[in-house]
């Protein structure tokens, strides 16, 4: 298993009171899988990215990648082994710097040469013009943003990719094509996925494995079959695939 | 002048330079826009204007006394702006004088600022005792009133131009650390800081690269609305004998001097206090200006 | 009867690098059903919902041939008869509670707020009528909520408080501006069918603004597609399966579903003719 997750417990400390925002959580992810949370807001799926990352303070439990519990902090070789796509476009791509600021930076910090061309084949390799090189953020639409930031977490390489709602905040048409920008990456690179969503049929669409999560707590984990069958055993899961199946609009 | 505008309105820029260009004329299109801003820009160019090329404008030497001419009212001929009690051009003084008010504004603006940005975002990226032992130093510096701080800083390390201009740098930097802080925190949280660190970003790159640049625009602002307060600060310290030494043409000085005549011959001090009343509002109109163009919460 | 009629409504926003047009040309008529706009961002629905009530602020410019509200023209309206219209016979329901609400009052403070100023009524009054309002949009708990603070509700809860707040005065039309897009897949049926029931039981005219074709089709009666600021396609709800105009066929297709295919889902051609 290439990434495992061992009882991982989130607890943040804000103004005196304990937040346990991930409680517990158990899963692993074999090379080249596309792995799935789903979840509803509060439900502590992103924090699970967020603590891979370093961004969040484990409490409790343990994640490895390749047998190896995680350095802290995380250090250059994590960096070009894992990278993470947020959510929102707007937030995500600093607003003074340009695409090639942003592109070239990883290099940058890990000394690697060979930027012009490198960022000319990312920016192709996500579909984006070479001419939009020199723009800033502001010059782009929402889709275009989250392909710049794709670009840039492929920059070092890495064998994973975290991606926390990378479509939640564009538009359905939007969303398609990045969906499968981000397929098409994976099977060209080998990538394995680890991806966080609220919205069900995006993660059915993408993963091969589902986990569903509530809470803070890991609910109910799901092959695709089983949840296209709705073979849910828990009732929760079931509320939610309902909710989601209800906007379906079957025709 | 057409296909430098094509240049810059260019949607795909084909260089970094090109992109900033590009921005910045944006930025200009903004500010133009706002008539008084323009007026504090104008004023502002009149000051470097004056400053520069004070020995081809003015018509007299500012230091050369004349005691034959002393105390003449405005509009004599060839003194326009009158004499003062050793004969001397006010016009022309006050033109020297220009080049002593740039040379301390320049001389802060270079120091506080820079010292205010370092220990602002520093504190505010790394948080925790950093923060604390920082900001606990700023607002020991922040407890003062600022003429009093710089008139003792001043006291200790003796009149003169070079010492005022420390004195004020000195003075002036907390409330630049205050605003830079202020900004680093709510930057530090972001998405683009998160996604930077991820890739293995030192935390002086992080800070020298990523939030500093978000920090700046807010600090430019209050820089300009405090130069105001720097002239005013100078010149009182000029006033108060504590600054720049006669007979330098400082305009804070002058009015010293004058202010023996205030009743009989007022222009003798009235002259350097419009220069100053001048120059203060066009900083102050000036950074009214940058803020609508600078600050991306209003903007939009 | 009709309630609202616009013809060929335009809002442009001037910039630096020129006039920039976010609705160009909307005419649509309304009486007391239920009409959605759908479109994606940048598609002028929002403005559109704003330029109703001349919520645009300059550098913005609202022009239209006719824009009449109950006979009333609003286009030549005064600032003193468009804010006697605006919340008591036109109301809006915004995206997100959080910036609706006051945060530093409470939330039966908020409610009673116009009640007891605009409607001059006493505090016992008010406060039942309050009441009655998060009765309507089904709080369970009305005493615990007019005594809460805003950051002390769930978002569907303050989705609910809003819609209750806008309906206190009775308006006429309510403008709905992706009310349930910040809320939780299992939070938006439920405020969905709250708004849906008051809508039918009030008679009142309703347009909800959306990007989601399909949660549109559910809860109105006519939908107009909007794209790059014109409408591309009315339509009857029940004919949206038929929809005949290629950018809404590919709204409707480009949204993945569970169990479906893993091919490529469909993307929108932005090239063709029809969206120059």
């Amino acid at each position: 298993m290439l990434i495992e997750i061992e009882n991982l417990s989130v607890t943040f400390h804000a103004q005196g009171r304990r937040v346990r925002a991930v409680e517990e959580v158990s899963f692993s992810v074999a090379a080249r899988e596309s792995f799935g949370l789903v979840g509803e807001s509060g439900s502590g799926k992103s924090t699970i990215l967020r603590a891979i990352c370093g961004l969040a303070p484990i409490s409790a439990g343990q994640i490895r990648i390749d047998g190896k519990p995680l350095p802290s902090p995380r250090g250059a070789a994590f960096a070009r082994e894992v990278q993470m796509v947020f959510q929102d476009p707007y937030a995500s791509l600093h607003p003074r710097h340009t695409i090639d600021r942003v592109l070239s930076e990883p290099l940058a910090i890990h000394g690697l040469k060979g930027s012009d061309a490198r960022i000319e084949q990312a920016l192709t390799d996500v579909g984006l013009p070479a001419a939009f090189r020199f723009r800033y953020p502001h010059q782009l639409s929402g889709g275009q943003r989250q392909r710049v930031a794709i670009a840039r977490a492929l920059m070092l390489e890495p064998r994973i990719l975290l991606l926390d709602e990378p479509t939640s905040a564009l538009d359905a048409s939007v969303q398609a094509e990045t969906l499968n920008l981000l397929t098409r990456l994976r099977a060209e690179r080998g990538l394995t996925f680890l991806m966080v969503s609220h919205d069900l049929a995006v993660i059915d669409h993408m993963c091969d494995r589902i986990l569903v999560m509530q809470h803070g707590r890991a609910v109910e984990e799901l092959s695709r079959a089983a949840l296209a069958s709705a073979a849910m055993t828990t009732d929760y899961a079931r509320a939610l695939f309902a909710a989601s199946a209800d906007r379906m609009l079957e025709g | 002048m057409s296909s430098l505008t094509a240049w810059l309105m260019d949607p795909n820029p084909k260089s970094r330079l090109q992109s900033r260009a590009a921005q910045t004329w944006l930025s200009w299109l903004r500010f133009r826009r706002n008539p008084l801003a323009m007026i504090g820009l104008m004023i502002s160019l009149a000051l470097i204007f004056m400053s520069v090329f004070a020995p081809v404008l003015a018509p007299h030497d500012p230091i050369a006394q004349s005691l034959a001419d002393r105390l003449q009212p405005p509009l004599t001929p060839g003194h326009w702006m009158g004499t003062d009690d050793f004969g001397r051009d006010i016009w022309s003084r006050i033109l020297f004088g220009s080049r002593i008010t740039l040379y301390i504004v320049l001389l802060v603006i270079l120091t506080a600022p820079v010292v205010g940005l370092v220990i602002g975002t520093v504190a505010g990226y790394f948080g925790g005792w950093v923060d604390a032992v920082l900001m606990r130093i700023t607002d020991i510096f922040l407890a003062f009133p600022k003429l009093i701080l710089a008139l003792a800083l001043v006291a200790v390390l003796g009149p003169g131009m070079v010492n005022a201009v420390l004195a004020i740098a000195l003075t002036s930097w907390p409330p630049y650390a205050r605003v830079a802080r202020a900004e680093t925190l709510t930057v530090r949280n972001s998405d683009y800081i998160a996604a930077t660190r991820l890739q293995g970003a030192s935390s002086a790159r992080l800070i020298w690269g990523h939030v500093m640049p978000m920090c700046l625009p807010s600090v430019i602002i209050r820089v300009t609305l405090d130069m105001a307060g720097v002239i005013l600060t100078a010149a009182g310290l000029g006033f108060l004998g504590l600054g720049v030494q006669p007979p330098l043409p400082e305009w804070g000085l002058m009015i010293s001097a004058g202010r023996k005549f205030l009743f009989e011959q007022w222009w003798v001090a009235t002259m350097p206090g419009l220069a100053i009343f001048i120059v203060s509002l066009g900083f102050n109109l000036l950074g009214d200006g940058l803020r609508d163009v600078l600050d991306p919460r209003s903007a939009k | 009867m009709t309630l609202l009629s616009v013809r060929n409504l335009r809002v442009t926003f001037d910039t630096e690098t020129g006039p920039v047009q976010a609705v160009r040309g909307v005419s649509f008529d309304l009486d007391r059903k239920r009409l959605g706009i759908v479109g994606e961002s940048g598609s002028g629905k929002t403005m559109t919902g704003r330029a109703v009530l001349r919520l645009i602020r300059p550098p913005g410019r609202i022009e239209a041939d006719q824009m009449t509200f109950d006979g009333q023209d609003l286009m030549a309206a005064s600032d003193a008869q468009l804010r006697a219209l605006r919340g008591r016979r036109i109301a809006m329901v915004m995206q997100d509670p959080k910036y609706s609400l006051n945060p530093v009052m409470k939330v039966g403070a908020q409610l009673m707020e116009g009640l007891r100023q605009r409607d001059r009524l006493s505090r016992t009054e008010a406060h039942a009528k309050a009441v009655a309002a998060l009765d309507a949009v089904q709080i369970r708990d009305p005493g615990r909520v007019m005594e809460a603070y805003p950051h002390e509700l769930s978002g569907g809860m303050g989705q609910r408080v809003m819609i209750a707040m806008m309906l206190i005065p009775g308006p006429d039309l309510l403008i709905a501006d992706e009310p349930t897009s910040a809320l939780d897949v299992t939070v938006q049926a439920e405020v969905l069918s709250i708004l849906d029931n008051l809508v039918k039981t009030r008679g009142m005219g309703l347009i909800f603004i959306s990007h989601d074709l399909r949660l549109v089709v559910r809860f109105c009666d006519r939908v107009l597609v909007m794209f790059k600021g014109k409408i591309v396609e009315e339509l009857a709800a029940r004919d949206l399966l038929h929809a005949k105009h290629p950018y809404t066929q590919g709204l409707l297709n480009c949204l993945p579903r569970i169990g479906g295919s893993r091919e490529p889902l469909p993307a929108l051609d932005r090239s063709a003719a029809w969206a120059r």
